[in-house]
C-alpha cells in the first residue's frame, strides 16, 4: 500500500539565476513529519539538498524557522501539519538570499539601532519586584521577523523600525534602571519613527509568542503624549 | 585574508561572555558563529545558574561557596579537577553581579532581591533564573552589551553572522586563524589571527534521542581535532530524565525544582524505591533520575511501555505560569497537553556533552594560543556527572577567563605567524576537499548515513551500555564512515546557501566524534557518573579521566588520575571569600 504523504508547495527563487519566482510541489510521507519544519528538513534531505531555509533549535525558542505558512506567519517548528496542501513562502518585506532564506541584516540593524541595552544610571540600583513584573509581558520576542515583515510600514518606509525594535525599546523605557530614557525617546519621535504605526495589528497577529507589539508601540505614543 | 588579534568562534554564551571580555582587553576581534548568535542554543537554556549569593544583612551562613563546590564534586563523583572547579565556584557570584549590571531580566522576589530555586544534587536553593527563560534572558543581555560595544568601537569588533567554520590553522602548534564559509555567498575567506577562542556548544546531534538543536553535529569538536588538540572525557554523555516524550525537547529540571513528581504507570512515586533516590527523589543527581526511569520503563512500569509522568498539577495554575511559561508553552505547543491540569510524559534522552577539547582552569588547550570553554570544552569541572545550573554559569566563567588568557598570551608571546604561501596552501586545500566532495558520486545520501548512526548511538551508547553493544556500534560507524568516504553523494552542486553540502561536511565530524565516544566508553570498564556499563556496574579506584588524541589516523586513549587539591579546602575557601568581599 502506498504510503499517505502530506503535499507541500514550497516557494523556490534564487535571484542569481531565476527570473521569476515560482513554487515547487513534494509528497512528504506522514510518518516522517510532524511539523512544517521536519516536513522541510525531509525535503532537503531526501529530495532536493538545495533547498534553502534556516533551523536550529526546533523547539520554537531561537526564531531561525519564521516564514509564511498557509497564509499566515508562524514558526516552521511550532506548526503542525494538516492533511491538504502546506504552501510556504518567505518572510515578506525582505530581499530572498535563496528560497526561504531571507537577508535579515535591515531587521538586526533597526533592532539595533534602538541601543538594546540597559544604561545604568551611576550605582548599582537593583530592578524592582514592580518593575521586573512590569515586564513579563514584553521579554518574550526571540526576534524572529515575523512581525517585521507583516507590518506594512516596514514595507513603505526603509526607516520605520519595525514592531519587534519597539518592543525591545519599550523594555528599556519601562526600566526604571535605565539612564538614556530621553535618548531614547528622540530616536523614535521623529518622521520615521512611532507616529508612522498606524496601529493595524499584523504585528500581533503574526508574533507566534503572543507578545503584542501593537500594545507595546501604542504604549511609547501616550509616553510621548 | 582577513587579519584579527582573536577570533571567536561561536556566539553563543560562551563566546559573547569571551567577545565583551575581549574588547574590553582592547583586542580587534572577530566573532564567527554558524547562526546568528540570538539564534544559538544558549537561549533555548531555561533553569538557571547557580552561584552563592549573599544576601544584604546576611553573613555567608546559609549557603556558603565551599557547599557549592562540595556539592558539585559529590554529583561528579570526586572526579572534578579541583583547580577548575575551584575557578568555576569562586567566580560564579561575580558573573551574577556582572550580569545585574547589565540589566539582566531575573526573577525577583517581593523584598527585590534575585530569587533562588533549586535544582538536582544541590544542598541548597543556589539557582538564579528568569522565569523558565533563563538562557534568552541572559543571551539578549550579552548581546546588547555586545552591540553597545560595537556601537562605541567598531574598529574592535566585527561579527561574522552565518559563517561556517572549516578549518582550524595550526601550523607546528601554534593557532593560526581559521578558514571559514559564507553561507549566503558561498564565500569561503581565511581569517589569520594571534590567537583562537572556540566556544561551538555541544555536540548532541550525533544522537537521535537528543535535545540539542540542529546546529549542534559534533563539528565544533571535530575541527580542533583534526588541528591535533586532544579530547577528554568523551565518554561522559549527559541524560537529561525529563524529555517530552516523541520530542526533542527537555523539561526543565526547575520543574522537579519548583515541586513536580515523577510517577511510573501505576501512578506511583518511583524514585522513592530506589536506594540511590530514596533521599532526595525527584532532587537526585541528573544521572540516577535518569537510570531510574529507564529501569522502571525496562521493569514494565512505563506508562504505554515507553515513559514515565512528571506531574506539576500540585504546583498549582498560578506557580506554573508564573514559574514555569515555558514548560506550559512547550507542553501545549508539541503534545497538546496542559500541565495545569494533565501529567507530561516524558522519557531520559542526550542533553549535555560534558566531555570536549582538553583544557586547563585557564582555558588553554595543548595548542599555542588556543582557548576554549564552555560546553565544547572540558577542563574537568562537571566530573563524570554535571549539576543542573552549573553549565551556563561555566560558559560566563570560562568565557570571561577565554578572553583574559587570550589577551595575555597575545601580549606576551611573540607574533609569529605563518607566511602567506602556508595559508594559501591551506585555503586551496579546503576549496578541493569542498569540491571533492560536491562532485562525489555515491549511492548513498548523507542523510541516510547520519540516521543509521542516531540509531545505533539511541541503542548501544546510551543511559546503560555494556562491551558488546559497544563492540557493535563501533563496528557500525566504521562502515558508515567507509560509505561516507566512497559511496555517498549529496544532493545539489553548489556552494552558495547550500545547507545540504554544510550538513555533509558535518556529518564527517559527527562520525569521527561518534566513534571517539563509543571508543572510549569501551575503553572505560567501570561506571561512574553518567557512564554506566552493565558488564562493570561499579566504579574502580581513585578517578581517572580519559584523553584521546587522534595521530596519524590513529587514535590514542590515555587514562590519567584526576588532579588532586594542592591546598585544603578551607584555606581556599578563605581566599575565595575575601575575593568576593
Amino acid at each position: 500500500m502506498k504510503e499517505k504523504t502530506y503535499k507541500l508547495s514550497v516557494f523556490r527563487f534564487d535571484p542569481l539565476f531565476d527570473t521569476k519566482q515560482s513554487f515547487k510541489s513534494f509528497n512528504v510521507p506522514r510518518s516522517e513529519a510532524k511539523t512544517v519544519l521536519d516536513a522541510l528538513l525531509y525535503i532537503r534531505d531526501h529530495f532536493d539538498g538545495t533547498l534553502a531555509f534556516r533551523a536550529s533549535c526546533n523547539q520554537g525558542r531561537c526564531g531561525s524557522c519564521a516564514m509564511h505558512i498557509n497564509g499566515e506567519y508562524g514558526l516552521a517548528c511550532e506548526t503542525p501539519l494538516h492533511p491538504g496542501k502546506t504552501t510556504i513562502r518567505p518572510l515578506a518585506q525582505l530581499p530572498i538570499i535563496k528560497d526561504l532564506m531571507v537577508d535579515m541584516e535591515r531587521f538586526w540593524e533597526k533592532y539595533e539601532s534602538i541601543k538594546p541595552y540597559l544604561v545604568r544610571h551611576s550605582g548599582e540600583a537593583r530592578q524592582s519586584f514592580t518593575n521586573r513584573k512590569e515586564m513579563d509581558s514584553m521579554i518574550d520576542c526571540i526576534l524572529c521577523g515575523a512581525c517585521f515583515s507583516a507590518c506594512m510600514m516596514t514595507g513603505l518606509n526603509p526607516e520605520f523600525h519595525g514592531p519587534a525594535a519597539y518592543v525591545t525599546l519599550n523594555r528599556f523605557l519601562r526600566d526604571e534602571r535605565d539612564a538614556i530614557h530621553d535618548q531614547r525617546m528622540e530616536l523614535v519621535t521623529g518622521e520615521n519613527g512611532v507616529f508612522r504605526c498606524h496601529s493595524m495589528y499584523n504585528c500581533n497577529d503574526a508574533c507566534p509568542k503572543n507578545v503584542k507589539p501593537s500594545e507595546n508601540i501604542l504604549e511609547i505614543k501616550k509616553n510621548i503624549g | 585574508m582577513k587579519k584579527y588579534d582573536l577570533i571567536i568562534v561561536g556566539g553563543g554564551m560562551t563566546g559573547l561572555r569571551a567577545t565583551i571580555e575581549a574588547v574590553k582587553q582592547d583586542l580587534r576581534v572577530a566573532v564567527i558563529s554558524k547562526v546568528h548568535p540570538l539564534r544559538s542554543h544558549s537561549v533555548v537554556a531555561s533553569g538557571g545558574l547557580n552561584a552563592v549569593l549573599a544576601k544584604k544583612g546576611e553573613e555567608l551562613e546559609a549557603d556558603t561557596i565551599e557547599k557549592h563546590y562540595q556539592d558539585t564534586m559529590k554529583c561528579g563523583y570526586n572526579a572534578s579537577d579541583p583547580e577548575a572547579l575551584q575557578t568555576l565556584v569562586g567566580r560564579a557570584p561575580g558573573k551574577i553581579k556582572e550580569l545585574e549590571k547589565w540589566g539582566c531580566l531575573f526573577s525577583r522576589e517581593k523584598d527585590n532581591n534575585i530569587a533562588l530555586r533549586i535544582m538536582g544534587a544541590s544542598s541548597f536553593p543556589r539557582t538564579i533564573y528568569s522565569s523558565d527563560k533563563t538562557g534568552h534572558a541572559i543571551m539578549n543581555t550579552l548581546y546588547g552589551q555586545c552591540v553597545r560595544l560595537r556601537q562605541n568601537k567598531p574598529d574592535l569588533l566585527r561579527f561574522y553572522d552565518e559563517w561556517f567554520v572549516q578549518k582550524l590553522l595550526v601550523f607546528n602548534n601554534i593557532v593560526s586563524g581559521v578558514i571559514a564559509l559564507e553561507i549566503a555567498t558561498g564565500k569561503m575567506e581565511i581569517f589569520s589571527a594571534k590567537a583562537v577562542i572556540w566556544a561551538t556548544g555541544g555536540s548532541g546531534r550525533i544522537f537521535g534521542n537528543t535535545s540539542n538543536p540542529l546546529t549542534n553535529s559534533g563539528w565544533g569538536l571535530a575541527v580542533p581535532l583534526y588541528a591535533g588538540a586532544s579530547l577528554r572525557d568523551m565518554e561522559f554523555i549527559q541524560f537529561h530524565p525529563t524529555q517530552l516524550s516523541g520530542s526533542q525537547i527537555v523539561i526543565s529540571e526547575a520543574a522537579r525544582g519548583e515541586g513536580a513528581i515523577l510517577l511510573n504507570r501505576k501512578g506511583e512515586r518511583f524514585l522513592e524505591s530506589y536506594s540511590d533516590s530514596k533521599e532526595k527523589k525527584g532532587l537526585s543527581a541528573r544521572d540516577v533520575v535518569s537510570r531510574n526511569i529507564q529501569r522502571e520503563i525496562l521493569a514494565g512500569r512505563g506508562v504505554d511501555a515507553k515513559y514515565v509522568h512528571l506531574d506539576l498539577r500540585s504546583l498549582g495554575s498560578k506557580k506554573i505560569k508564573k514559574q514555569l511559561p515555558g514548560v506550559r508553552e512547550l507542553c501545549k505547543t508539541y503534545a497538546g497537553i496542559d500541565p495545569v491540569r494533565q501529567k507530561i510524559p516524558v522519557t531520559p534522552g542526550q542533553h549535555y556533552t560534558i566531555g570536549g577539547i582538553s583544557t586547563n582552569e585557564n582555558t588553554q588547550t595543548d595548542i599555542e594560543g588556543f582557548f576554549a570553554a564552555g560546553e565544547c570544552a572540558c577542563a574537568g569541572v562537571h566530573g563524570t556527572n554535571r549539576m543542573g545550573g552549573n553549565s551556563l554559569m561555566e560558559t560566563l566563567v570560562f568565557g570571561e577567563i577565554a578572553a583574559q588568557s587570550a589577551g595575555s598570551y597575545i601580549r606576551q608571546k611573540h607574533n609569529r605567524l605563518p607566511n602567506k604561501t602556508y595559508f594559501e596552501n591551506a585555503f586551496t586545500e579546503e576549496k578541493n576537499k569542498l569540491q571533492t566532495l560536491l562532485d562525489n558520486e555515491g549511492m548513498v545520501k548523507p542523510a541516510e548515513i547520519r540516521n543509521k548512526m542516531n540509531k545505533v548511538m539511541d541503542e548501544f551508547v546510551g543511559i546503560y551500555r555494556d562491551g558488546m553493544g559497544l563492540v557493535e556500534a563501533g563496528q557500525v560507524i566504521k562502515e558508515l564512515k567507509n560509505t561516507y568516504q566512497n559511496n555517498m553523494s549529496i544532493i545539489g552542486n553548489e556552494i552558495r546557501a547550500n545547507f545540504g553540502l554544510i550538513d555533509a561536511i558535518e556529518l564527517k565530524g559527527s562520525l569521527d566524534i561518534a566513534d571517539i565516544i563509543i571508543q572510549c566508553a569501551l575503553k572505560r570498564k567501570e561506571s561512574i557518573g553518567v557512564h554506566f556499563r552493565n558488564d562493570f556496574p561499579s566504579a574502580k579506584g581513585r578517578p581517572r579521566y580519559s584523553l584521546v588524541k587522534v595521530r596519524k589516523n590513529k587514535m590514542i586513549i590515555r587514562h590519567m588520575a584526576v588532579r588532586t587539591r594542592k591546598k585544603p579546602i578551607t584555606a581556599i575557601f578563605s581566599d575565595l571569600r575575601s575575593q568576593n568581599k
